[in-house]
């Protein structure tokens, strides 16, 4: 993972060494080689070339687990540009004040995002379209070269604890965790199948499915709108080796109809993105016989911070801190704590960010000088190395001077027969300083007592974590992660 | 005073012999003597089987008052340097004090070593959460040794909160003050199982925190989330609760501070 020939590089040119028979890509059966994703690539860098799309044009990609989406981001960063891919079934107002936070040169719309093209207009910036008829017939336009340094990615952050941030990723950052990925020796091998499932517009399914699976050359099925179902038949379908989900992904899979031995060609089965629940990791388990390790990053990280690639799996950990990833817990002072006491995770690697785009003070307020960067996020190390995250550090509710974590407030209330979701936060109190506060969604959009909750609570609970009031809500603001907005309902 | 007190004895440990009888014999009617000790939940200690006893630390005759309030004779981990001085030889292990070389780098692995041993033999285990005495009064985080010992020996943990040793035995006195009061109180049982998945560290930390609640309860202390140790400030009057402010908003991230090696430590 030598990074020092940043002279001329293009994270683009991974699909160069490919053969081009090879599988690249499978959508709804149709493969697609690396020869024929090269020359659709190639064809639409002249188009872009011809709409005048150079180094540092911003291009904001609206695809979703499309061939297109592939198609678009390579030849744009073929041209230099830096992409800010986008989730193509935002609602119109969302994607408009996404695209008003990443003010694109141009929009690039292609497959379940070539709606985009009609609403031009509302988006005020020029639309392309990538379908497969990009025109191959102008002269050969040439790949222009980066610096490791130079920016491939803008990411907006989803924006769970605060407001919605661009997060920078070079092409440096990312190809390291791409390698780190595809070097493991346990990570992707010659005869692996890869199941795009995850969006690939979040990081995770951009850099460590999609693309550490093409720098590895091995094909990606993808799967453009998740269905369980139809994942599974994917998976017997293609034989797919690795697959990597989120927790309402795998809660559904663990649910699923189809048969117990859908799974069985899977050899690598991770989860990311928030907690996964054990009571999932657990049926998985006794179902298809298979064990989904977690891992833990950000796209701060590029995604990478930790995994359970090639050790025991520990179903609550998210694993080890990657090799080359440096991972402390510490203090606010930033003194490492004890082994077994909880701290603010704090992160130095190769694929850490180089700041928040036009936003120095937030940059400033999580990353050293020296690269370390303050990932909000409070963990515990085991005695045997392995991380566990408690909670976000801003989440904390401090009842008495004992620290309350919303999570496992949370975790304990959804089990009540009634509760169908519950998100907890903190308000300031009289004696205790600050209390804990429950918003309920009663499943059914039925009724559930307080005393019943509260009682419920204290069999399960601390006194001291116990919710003081429970509000009902029809709603709670969740993340498509399912990571939930606690900030929206602080007050 | 306990009237069904019983004086355990195990060959494989300390303080089994007749001195050790004779200690108890001797110490407990002249603690009931001089001293007005109040003992509240003592319900809560199972008659048989192993547990964890877990008192705040405030003063040295702490290590005196909790296991005069237990029905059931309990051991304890001491220095091992108290074996080094003819005045605290003898009594000492008779008095259930197991002595643990806290010298090396496995010093804490012995002890806990040391602690599995009685509670495998289903006796009663006293250990401070605080890992040391509180010079601010207040109470302290814990530290997860009790917790961890209750998931490997499968072992209840009692919290036990006392009020009063402070003045019996003020810091660095010798002399212990007669005819004052000391109140004892002992907590529910709490077990391991109610804290979540086995093996996760959450789970002891979890566990630890629930523990210094319940302590805090029973001995009317104040909550600090900081260790007892060196930079605890002496004999502060508890500070009145007010709401925590957060930490000032970080100017510019920092470096963590790390060893020369560039370990945690």
């Amino acid at each position: 993972m030598d990074n020092t020939d940043t002279g001329g590089m293009n994270l683009a040119r991974l699909l160069d060494d490919k053969e081009a028979a090879a599988t690249a890509l499978i959508r709804d059966g149709k493969a697609v080689s690396f020869g024929q994703l090269r020359s659709r690539v190639a064809a639409l860098r002249a188009e872009l070339s011809n709409r005048g799309v150079g180094p540092d044009s911003r291009v904001a990609l609206v695809a979703g687990n499309d061939i297109e989406f592939v198609v678009g981001l390579f030849a744009a960063w073929d041209r230099g540009a830096v992409v800010s891919p986008l989730l193509p079934s935002s609602p119109v107002p969302e994607l408009q004040r996404k695209l008003e936070a990443l003010r694109p040169d141009l929009i690039l719309g292609g497959g379940a995002g070539a709606w985009v093209a009609e609403q031009a207009e509302a988006f005020g910036a020029s639309v392309l379209v990538v379908d497969e008829q990009e025109k191959g017939d102008g002269p050969e336009v040439a790949v222009i070269d980066r610096a490791g340094s130079d920016t491939a990615l803008a990411m907006l952050t989803s924006g769970i604890t605060s407001d919605p941030k661009v997060v920078v990723l070079s092409h440096d950052n990312l190809r390291w965790a791409q390698e780190a990925v595809v070097t493991h020796a346990d990570g992707i091998k010659a005869d692996d199948v890869v199941l795009g499932a995850l969006p690939l517009s979040h990081i995770f399914g951009l850099n460590v499915v999609l693309l550490a699976a093409l720098r590895a050359g091995v094909p990606v099925v993808l799967q453009p709108r998740f269905d369980e179902v139809e994942c599974l038949r994917l998976i017997a379908h293609h034989k797919i080796t690795i697959l990597a989900g989120a927790p309402p992904m795998w809660r559904r899979l663990a649910l699923a109809e189809g048969p117990n031995d859908a799974m069985a060609t899977i050899r690598r089965a991770t989860s990311g993105a928030a907690a996964l629940p054990t009571e999932v990791y657990e049926v998985i388990k006794a179902r298809f016989g298979v064990e989904v390790g977690q891992g833990y990053g950000l796209t701060e990280t590029s995604s990478l911070v930790s995994w359970s690639l090639g050790a025991e799996i520990k179903p609550t950990s998210v694993g080890r801190p990657i090799e080359g990833v440096d991972v402390v817990i510490v203090d606010e002072d930033g003194a490492p704590v004890n082994i077994g006491d909880v701290g603010e995770i704090v992160v130095r690697s190769p694929a850490v960010f180089g700041g928040y785009q036009n936003a120095d003070e937030a940059t400033d307020a999580v990353l050293s000088d020296d690269g370390w960067f303050w990932t909000g996020d409070l963990g515990i190390f085991d005695d045997d190395g392995y991380l566990y995250i408690v909670d976000r550090a801003k989440d904390i509710v401090i009842v008495s001077g004992f620290n309350v974590y919303p999570g496992e407030v949370e975790s304990v209330l959804v089990t009540h027969p009634d509760v169908a979701g519950a998100v907890v936060v903190g308000e300031l109190a009289e004696t205790t300083g600050e209390t804990v506060v429950a918003y309920i969604n009663v499943a059914g959009g039925g009724q559930v007592a307080d005393s019943s909750l509260a009682q419920f609570a204290r069999e399960h609970l601390s006194e001291y974590k116990c919710p003081t009031s429970y509000r009902f809500v029809d709603e709670l603001p969740m993340a498509p992660t399912g990571k939930l907005i606690r900030r929206k309902l602080r007050q | 005073m306990t009237s069904d007190f019983r004086f355990e004895s195990d060959a494989e440990l300390p303080g089994s012999d007749l001195l050790g009888r004779l200690a108890y014999t001797v110490a407990r009617p002249v603690i009931a003597r001089l001293w007005d000790v109040k003992i509240e939940g003592i319900e809560h200690v199972p008659r048989r089987g192993p547990a964890i006893v877990t008192p705040n630390h405030l003063s040295f005759c702490d290590s005196i008052f909790v296991p005069y309030a237990l029905p059931r004779r309990t051991w304890a981990i001491g220095k091992g340097e108290y074996l080094d001085s003819w005045k605290t030889r003898y009594i000492f292990p008779a008095l259930g004090m197991i002595p643990v070389d806290r010298s090396g780098g496995d010093a804490a692995a012995r002890a806990l070593e040391t602690a599995a041993e009685v509670l495998k033999r289903d006796h009663l285990f006293m250990i401070y959460p605080e890992g040391t005495r509180s010079r601010s009064t207040n109470l302290h985080k814990g530290r997860t040794g009790a917790a961890r010992l209750a998931e490997r020996c499968n072992a209840p943990i009692l919290p036990v909160g006392h009020v009063g040793t402070l003045d019996v035995q003020p810091p660095d006195t010798f002399k212990m003050k007669v005819n004052l009061p000391v109140t004892v109180r002992i907590g529910e049982p709490m077990w391991i199982d109610d804290f979540g998945e086995p093996g996760d560290p959450r789970r002891m930390r979890r566990m630890t925190d629930a523990l210094m609640f319940r302590i805090g309860q029973l001995s009317e202390q104040t909550y600090v989330d900081t260790y007892a140790g060196s930079s605890d400030t002496p004999l502060q009057k508890p500070p009145t609760l007010t709401r925590p402010t957060p930490p000032p908003a970080r100017k510019k991230a920092k470096s963590p501070v790390l060893s020369a090696a560039g370990e945690p430590r």
